[in-house]
């Protein structure tokens, strides 16, 4: 696995497409047909804002997953909830686990936090989220396991329809994940698992809080 | 790759420590890092890449070592465990003048009470030398507490008893030991390490017990340098492939035998007595015999040690052999317990048996000269003083189990209802 290639930077196409914040019409346009799927949905100028909605959306002393994410990381979101003393941060838990003898109360723990807070790799302007993980352990929380979910997304995350997102992800996101696995765990990336979430039927599970800036990749 | 290797690690900034394995006070705070649940990246001080790339220079004077790094940049040289608590805003004040109940000690029989008590109204505090979880807390798996059929490590238990205990209102004082203890109308002062004073109606003492100490010349020098009291996990990685002893007869040695088995190369275990089924539970037994890269030395005693800046070989002597036997090793964990922990109790003059262990309930009405003052008799496991109970480990007569411990926390709490009311104002 270690012997695969690095990808390639993304091309200059695929910076255009997918790199440029959306318009404050198709972000409205994304925010709208969220909630017409069943998602709850903010809309934000900053970064700063978002860790402010997402600080009001956690209940004090809940069990909180933060799914690693550029995005969470540059606006203080992982901070808070690793940090803060507030709530309880199940992975500095995990952290401190045993591997060898307690495997599963790893993920038992992993699987049903009562909020996880994340982000996406894409949302389209018909309200559905994509996101794609290579180990998949991300995926499970999100479309069931956890009692909450949240997501902070960049503007520039927009794309038109699900087909766009995939092309995102595979065109734009992978070889910059890929960079990141590559610096941070020393093995490559792969788009092994893709969740796309078109609606939700348990009201208010999940939120979606969409930043009018450029965040992560 | 596992998924927990890329999802449990922290994201933020965590706690840099520097310093070489054959230092005490590097593995001290090791230790209560480690016990505190608190991630931290451990640099070898030998290593001058890895220095470099954590403090910006290749060499550390080692008069300024450990250097501790916290995440919010403060560089701790030479840190120690208080100055790196109170960096990590683990050491917090007592926040009322008065509580209900002070309880000695966050290990299985205090939590519990402190879960019991505040859940019933009482205000109530903790107070705890080093990390939760007491022996228990550093118990890699326990498979016979009930509801856990596939067992639950102490560590996760301590952690899930101290949220309760939280929920319910309960406060816990940290990373300071109890110096003192003094009477105070009905009520008693416990006097922190720091200074702080925390008056409670009634005191329980749940303080447990401290690993026993081996009596083997130079063994002090070797603490943390290939020496360890008790199966902490800062070190069980640090066991991957090598040659580990373990000595202790009891549940705890046993429980340190299947995690470092699943580690080490080949792990001895060493005891005293004639066999294992006297002092371990059962299925710990069972699992012991059938871990194939363990071996039961049974009646043996470690006489000796050989080390240069670290711990190379126990030299034991067995009732089979004659002559001592080497046991090349660089780990060795001492699990034979206990003394019991009644530090801070002198001032109240606590009876104890020949042990050292708190005399309670009948023990105390039986013998008139441990001085029980009042006309009534002494509650069940309330000491000589009345108003101070004692429960799980530290208390003469207990049953050395974390569910005991468990169940005698919890009892307590009824019988300091009776007192609380007695002294009137509950």
């Amino acid at each position: 696995m270690t012997d695969q290639p690095a990808m390639p930077s993304p091309g200059a196409a695929a910076l255009e497409e997918f790199a440029q914040l959306a318009s404050d019409e198709r972000i409205a346009k994304a925010a709208a047909a969220l909630k017409g799927n069943g998602i709850r949905a903010f809309v934000v100028d900053s970064g700063g804002d978002a860790r402010d909605v997402v600080r009001t959306l956690l209940t004090d002393g809940a069990e909180v997953f933060n799914n690693t994410s550029q995005t969470l990381e540059a606006i203080g979101v992982a901070e808070d909830i690793e940090r803060s003393g507030r709530y309880q941060p199940l992975r500095l838990r995990l952290y401190r686990m045993d591997r060898e003898m307690q495997l599963r109360e790893m993920r038992t723990l992993a699987a049903s936090p009562d909020y996880v807070v994340g982000s996406v790799h894409a949302l389209t302007e018909g309200g559905s989220l994509l996101i794609a993980s290579a180990s998949g352990s991300q995926l499970g929380p999100l479309a069931s396991g956890a009692g909450h979910v949240i997501l902070v997304v960049g503007g520039q995350k927009v794309v038109a329809d699900v087909e766009s997102g995939i092309r995102r992800l595979y065109e734009y996101c992978y070889p910059l994940e890929d960079a990141r696995a590559r610096e941070a765990y020393g093995v490559p990336s792969g788009v092994n698992n893709i969740l796309i979430i078109n609606k939700v039927v348990a009201g208010e599970r999940v939120t979606v809080i969409i930043v009018k800036e450029r965040l992560g990749f | 790759m596992s998924m927990f290797d890329y999802d449990a690690r922290p994201i933020t900034p965590q706690v840099v420590l520097i310093g070489t394995h054959a230092s005490h006070g590097a593995y001290a705070i090791r230790d209560f890092l480690s016990r505190n649940g608190a991630p931290f990246e451990w640099v070898d001080a030998g290593q001058p890449d890895a220095v470099r790339a954590a403090l910006g220079v290749a060499e550390v004077d080692a008069s300024a070592l450990p250097v501790c790094i916290l995440p919010d940049g403060t560089q701790l040289a030479p840190a120690t465990v208080e100055q790196v608590a109170a960096g990590l805003g683990m050491v917090a004040a007592p926040s009322l003048s008065e509580y209900d109940l002070t309880i000695v000690g966050a290990g299985p029989a205090g939590l519990a009470a402190a879960v019991n008590a505040a859940s019933e109204g009482l205000r109530t505090v903790v107070i705890e030398a080093v990390a939760p979880g007491g022996q228990a807390g550093t118990t890699s798996m326990i498979e016979n507490y009930l509801g856990f059929p596939n067992g639950i490590s102490g560590s996760e238990l301590a952690t899930r008893a101290v949220v309760q205990a939280r929920r319910f209102g309960a406060e816990l004082l940290l990373a300071r030991p109890l110096v003192d203890v003094s009477a105070d109308g009905p009520g008693y002062v416990a006097e922190l390490s720091d200074g702080a004073r925390v008056r409670g109606r009634t005191l329980l003492f749940a303080s447990g017990v401290d690993w026993r100490r081996l009596d083997v010349p130079g063994i002090g020098d070797l603490l943390g340098a290939g020496v360890y009291y008790g199966a902490g996990p800062s070190e069980a990685l640090a066991c991957a492939g090598s040659q580990v002893i373990v000595v202790g007869g009891g549940n705890s040695a046993g429980q340190a035998v299947v995690r470092f088995s699943r580690y080490a190369q080949h792990v001895t275990l060493l005891v005293r007595g004639a066999d294992l089924s006297g002092s371990m539970s059962q299925y710990l037994v069972d699992r012991v015999s059938t871990l194939p890269n363990v071996d039961v030395r049974v009646r043996t005693e470690v006489v000796g040690l050989e080390a240069d800046e670290f711990l190379r070989a126990v030299i034991v002597r067995s009732a089979e052999h004659t002559e001592p036997v080497r046991l090349v090793t660089g780990a060795l964990f001492i699990c034979i317990g206990g003394i019991p922990r009644t530090d801070g109790a002198t001032g109240i003059e606590l009876s104890t048996n020949d042990a050292g262990y708190l005399v309670t309930g009948s023990d105390v009405a039986a013998d008139p000269g441990r001085g029980w003052p009042l006309p009534r008799e002494p509650l069940p496991l309330e000491t000589n003083r009345p108003g101070v109970f004692a429960a799980g480990d530290v208390r003469c007569g207990s049953v050395k189990r974390c569910a005991a411990a468990i169940g005698e926390g919890s009892m307590a709490v009824a019988l300091i209802h009776r007192r609380l009311a007695e002294a009137g104002g509950d």
